[in-house]
C-alpha cells in the first residue's frame, strides 16, 4: 500500500465517521471533527455544555459507528473507584474450593462515557486516572491493561454546580480536548426538531474497527514537522506561563499557572491528524494555531484577578496565539532580517 | 534524497527575489545618505570650485552602489526563503517541511509523498514576483537631498563668512586699567555681581563715570559712552527707597527672639528648651532684666509643669511675685522650679522612667487623668496609662483612624458592604463593591453549600450530632436555600 493510499484512506475513514455521526447529529460539525481528531491522536476529549446540547447522544453515536465496545457510566456522588474499575469478589468453584475472581468494571471497553463526571467525588473521578494515561487499571496489586484503543469522552455541566465537585487539574489535563458544545444555530434547531419528532429512524452504520483505528494513529505519528512550526507550538505553551521570559502582557497579568508539557504534545498530535484529514502531509502552522484553543483551554488556570476580570479562557489563548506568532520568526519579513 | 528540481528552482527564484528587493531597499538607504553628503558638498561649492559639482553626483551614485552591493549580498536563509514561498503561494508549510525532512535520517514514508506532493503543486505554480517591494523611509525623503541638490548646483555660490570675529576690545583699556588705583580695583571686585543684564549699561556707565572722576569725556574703546547721552545716563540709583522697601525686613532683624533658633535641636524635649532658655536668661542677668521675657519664659514652665512636672506651683508664685514686682522672689521660684526640672531630667536619663515616646506621652495623659483631669485639649481626652489603642480597651470613642487608602486604591480592590435584608426572615446580605462586584461570581458558593449539606446529612445520618439539634441544623440549611 503506497503512502498515498494509506492517506486516502485515512481521509476516507475519518470522513466516513464524521458522515455516520452527523446523521445524527445536526450541527456541532467542529465540535465531531474535534472528537475524532483526539480518537485518531489516542487522546480523551471532556465535552462541556448545559444540558440537552447532544453530549451524550455524540458520544452513543460515535460509538454506534465503530466496531467497539462501549460502556456509559452515570456518574453520581455515591458512586464509588471500584464501580469503575471492578472489584475481587469471591467464587465457589466446581470443587467448592473458594477464591477470588477480579470482576470488571465498566472502564474495561473501547468506548467510555463518563457522564456528568464532575458528580462524582474526587475520589472515583481518580479512578480514571491511571487508565486514561497508562491504558491500565491496578486492583488488588495486580495491573490489568485495558482494551486499545481506549477512548474516555467525559461531559459535564459548567451550569450546575451545586453537587459537583471541579475535575482537579491533573485530571483535566489527561484531556487530550476539553470542547465546549454550545447552543445551535436556529436552522440547526429546526432541523433537530425535524429530525427527532418524526417517525423516522436513522440507523448507524460501522465503519470502522478496533484495528483499523490503531493503525491510523501510527500513521499520525509518520507526519513530519517543520521546526519552526514545533516552534511555534512550543511557544505557545511557554507564553501561557507567567513567569516566562517572552510571555504577553494577558499571561503575566491573569494566568496563575499555564499549560504543561501535555499541553504541546497534544497540540502537535491534533495538528498532525488535522493535517492528515484535509490531505495533507505535513503540519503546518495553521494546524497549530486552529488546535490551540481546545488543547489549551482546561490547561490555563486562571489567576484572582483573571477570575475576577470574568477573563474567558479562549479570548485569552486567542491573544496568546498572536503573541507566540509575533515572537517566532514565521512573523517576521524575511528579507528585513 | 535530493530536492526534486521543481522546488529547488522556486528556492532558488525566491532566493534572488529577495536579493533583488534587499539591493532596492538598501540601494535607496545609501542613496539617500550620498544625496545628504553630496548637497553639503555643494554647500561648499564656492570654496571647493568645480570640484564640488563633481564630486556630488559621484557621492549619491557611490552610496546607491553600496547599499545595493550590501543588500544584494546579505546572507539569506533558505528556511526563511521557503517559509516565504509557503505563505506567499499558499502550500501550507510544505516547502519548509520538505527542505527540512527530505536529508533527515529518521525521515518517515510519508515524506516521500509529501516531497512528491510538493514537488507536483510547485510544478503548477505561476512565476510571480512574491516578495513585496519595501520602501525605507529614507527612500520616501530622498527626493528632498536630491533636490537640495540641484538647487545647490546651479545656485550662485554662497560666500560664507570665513574669517575671525573683529576684537572689540580697545587697545587702550590695558593702559587705562594700569591707570586705575589698587583701591578702585578691590572696590570694583566688592561690588555685588548684577544679576539683570538690561541694567548692565547703566552700571557701567556709573561705575565709569566715578572711576573717571571727570563726568565727561570718552575714550576709544569704551563702551559706557555709548550710554552717555542717552536717558539712562541721568538715572541714579536711589538707596532711600531702597532702605525703605528693605525697613521691615531690617526691622525683623532687630526682633531676634522671633527669629527661630536654628541652632537648637529640633529633636530635644521641650524641657530641655526651656532650660537652655532659662540658663541664657539667667546667665546673662543684670539689673534690668526684661520682665516680659521673665513672665515669658515662667508663662511657660507653668504650662509645661501642668502638663506632666511638679514645678508649675513654682512658676504660678514667681509670676504672682514678677506681678507684685518683686523680682528677687520671682527669680527665686523660677529657680526652685528649673531645679526640679533638671531632678526630672536627671531620673529620666537615669534609666528609671525610660520608656517609648508615645508611652511616655500615655502617662503623662495619664497621671493627668488621674490629678483630676484638668487638661481640656484633644490630647487630654485620650487613653490614660495602661490602657491600649485596641478596641474596647480604651476609653475614648474616637474612631481609631481612617480606613487604609489601600482599598479601592485599585479599579481592581473588591470590598464587601454589608447591608440588612427583609424579608421573610431577617438577614444580612454583603455585597461586592469593586470592579468585581460587576460581574458574576466565580466563586463556587453553592457547590460549596451542597458540600456542606452533604456533610450535614452524612454527620447527622451517623448520629454525630445531638438528636434536639437536629431542627436547628436543617433549619440553617433551610435557610440558606431560601436565600
Amino acid at each position: 500500500m503506497t503512502q498515498d493510499a494509506r492517506v486516502e484512506a485515512f481521509v476516507t475513514a475519518f470522513e466516513a465517521l464524521r458522515a455516520e455521526v452527523e446523521k445524527v447529529i445536526v450541527g456541532h460539525r467542529e465540535i465531531i471533527t474535534h472528537v475524532l481528531t483526539a480518537m485518531f491522536a489516542g487522546g480523551h476529549v471532556l465535552l462541556e455544555g448545559v444540558p440537552g446540547l447532544g453530549k451524550t447522544l455524540l458520544i452513543k453515536t460515535l460509538a454506534e459507528g465503530l466496531e467497539l465496545s462501549f460502556s456509559r457510566i452515570q456518574f453520581t456522588p455515591d458512586l464509588m473507584p471500584a464501580d469503575i474499575i471492578g472489584t475481587n469478589i469471591i467464587v465457589e468453584d466446581v470443587d467448592g474450593r473458594k477464591h477470588f475472581q477480579f470482576q470488571q468494571g465498566p472502564i474495561f471497553a473501547h468506548i467510555l462515557l463518563a457522564d456528568e463526571i464532575n458528580r462524582a467525588t474526587p475520589k472515583t473521578q481518580s479512578a480514571l486516572l491511571e487508565g486514561m494515561q497508562e491504558g491500565a487499571v491496578t486492583v488488588g496489586g495486580a495491573s490489568r491493561p485495558l482494551p486499545a484503543p481506549f477512548f474516555v469522552l467525559a461531559t459535564q455541566n459548567p451550569i450546575e454546580m451545586e453537587g459537583t465537585y471541579p475535575l482537579p487539574e491533573a485530571q483535566l489535563d489527561r484531556f487530550l480536548f476539553k470542547l465546549r458544545v454550545r447552543y445551535p444555530a436556529i436552522d440547526e434547531l429546526n432541523a433537530i426538531i425535524d429530525r427527532t419528532t418524526q417517525s423516522r429512524h436513522v440507523t448507524v452504520s460501522r465503519v470502522m474497527n478496533g484495528p483499523t483505528v490503531l493503525s491510523l494513529r501510527e500513521l499520525i505519528r509518520e507526519v513530519p514537522i517543520a521546526s519552526h512550526v514545533r516552534d511555534l507550538a512550543s511557544t505557545i505553551v511557554m507564553a501561557t506561563h507567567p513567569s516566562w521570559a517572552g510571555s504577553p502582557e494577558v499571561s503575566r497579568r491573569f494566568v496563575r499557572y499555564g499549560a504543561s508539557p501535555r499541553g504541546a504534545q497534544a497540540l502537535v498530535l491534533g495538528a498532525k491528524v488535522r493535517a492528515l484529514a484535509e490531505g495533507r502531509y505535513n503540519v503546518s502552522a495553521e494546524d497549530i494555531k486552529a488546535l490551540a484553543m481546545p488543547a489549551l483551554r482546561h490547561r490555563v488556570i486562571l489567576n484572582f484577578e483573571g477570575e475576577a476580570e470574568g477573563v474567558d479562557a479562549d479570548t485569552l489563548i486567542g491573544q496568546i496565539v498572536e503573541a507566540a506568532e509575533a515572537i517566532t520568526a514565521s512573523g517576521r519579513e524575511v528579507f528585513l532580517r | 534524497m535530493d530536492h526534486p528540481q521543481t522546488i529547488e528552482v522556486l528556492v532558488r527564484r525566491v532566493a534572488r527575489e529577495v536579493r533583488v528587493r534587499r539591493a532596492e531597499h538598501w540601494g535607496l538607504r545609501g542613496a539617500f545618505w550620498g544625496a545628504l553628503v553630496a548637497a553639503a558638498v555643494l554647500v561648499f561649492k564656492a570654496a571647493l570650485g568645480l570640484a564640488a559639482l563633481a564630486v556630488a553626483p559621484a557621492l549619491v551614485a557611490l552610496g546607491a552602489i553600496a547599499g545595493t552591493t550590501y543588500g544584494f549580498t546579505k546572507r539569506v536563509i533558505v528556511q526563511d526563503v521557503a517559509r516565504l514561498a509557503d505563505r506567499a503561494f499558499g502550500l501550507a508549510d510544505r516547502v519548509a517541511t520538505v527542505l527540512e525532512w527530505a536529508d533527515r535520517p529518521d525521515r518517515t514514508p510519508l515524506v516521500d509523498a509529501l516531497v512528491a506532493d510538493t514537488a507536483a503543486r510547485v510544478s503548477t505554480l505561476e512565476s510571480r514576483w512574491i516578495v513585496r517591494r519595501a520602501i525605507p523611509l529614507e527612500g520616501r525623503w530622498l527626493p528632498a537631498p536630491l533636490l537640495a541638490g540641484l538647487v545647490l548646483a546651479f545656485a550662485p555660490a554662497m560666500h560664507l563668512p570665513l574669517g575671525t570675529i573683529g576684537d572689540f576690545t580697545p587697545s587702550t583699556e590695558p593702559e587705562q586699567r594700569e591707570e586705575r588705583t589698587t583701591t578702585e580695583l578691590m572696590e570694583e571686585r566688592s561690588r555685588p555681581l548684577q544679576t539683570t543684564p538690561l541694567k548692565r549699561p547703566s552700571v557701567e556707565e556709573r561705575d565709569f563715570a566715578q572711576k573717571s572722576g571727570t563726568g565727561s569725556g570718552s575714550t576709544a574703546g569704551d563702551l559706557s559712552a555709548i550710554f552717555k547721552d542717552t536717558a539712562l545716563s541721568s538715572q541714579r540709583p536711589d538707596f532711600n527707597s531702597f532702605l525703605k522697601k528693605g525697613d521691615e525686613r531690617l526691622k525683623l532683624l532687630e526682633q531676634v527672639d522671633r527669629l527661630p533658633d536654628l541652632q537648637s535641636d529640633f529633636t530635644s524635649s521641650q524641657y530641655k528648651m526651656v532650660y537652655r532658655k532659662s540658663k541664657s536668661l539667667l546667665s546673662g542677668l543684670s539689673p534690668d532684666i526684661s520682665p516680659r521675657k521673665l513672665r515669658e519664659l515662667l508663662d511657660e514652665m507653668e504650662r509645661l509643669g501642668r502638663k506632666g512636672g511638679n514645678w508649675s506651683g513654682d512658676a504660678t508664685e514667681g509670676m504672682e511675685a514678677l506681678e507684685g514686682g518683686q523680682t528677687d522672689r520671682a527669680l527665686e521660684a523660677m529657680q526652685r522650679a528649673l531645679d526640679k526640672m533638671r531632678a526630672m531630667e536627671e531620673a529620666q536619663r537615669s534609666g528609671k522612667g525610660l520608656r517609648g515616646g508615645r508611652e511616655n506621652e500615655r502617662g503623662v495623659r495619664g497621671r493627668d487623668h488621674a490629678r483630676g483631669g484638668e487638661g481640656n485639649g484633644p490630647e487630654d481626652q485620650d487613653f490614660g496609662e495602661g490602657e491600649g489603642l485596641l478596641p474596647g480597651k480604651g476609653r475614648s470613642t474616637m474612631p481609631k483612624g481612617d480606613a487604609t487608602a489601600r482599598l479601592r486604591a485599585s479599579p481592581y480592590d473588591v470590598g464587601v458592604e454589608g447591608e440588612s435584608r427583609r424579608g421573610k426572615k431577617e438577614g444580612y446580605d454583603t455585597n461586592l463593591t469593586g470592579r468585581a462586584g460587576q460581574m458574576p461570581s466565580r466563586l463556587m458558593y453553592l457547590g460549596v453549600v451542597g458540600q456542606y449539606r452533604k456533610m450535614m446529612e452524612d454527620a447527622i445520618t451517623r448520629e454525630q450530632v445531638p438528636r434536639d439539634y437536629h431542627d436547628q441544623i436543617r433549619n440553617y440549611f433551610q435557610a440558606l436555600d431560601e436565600r
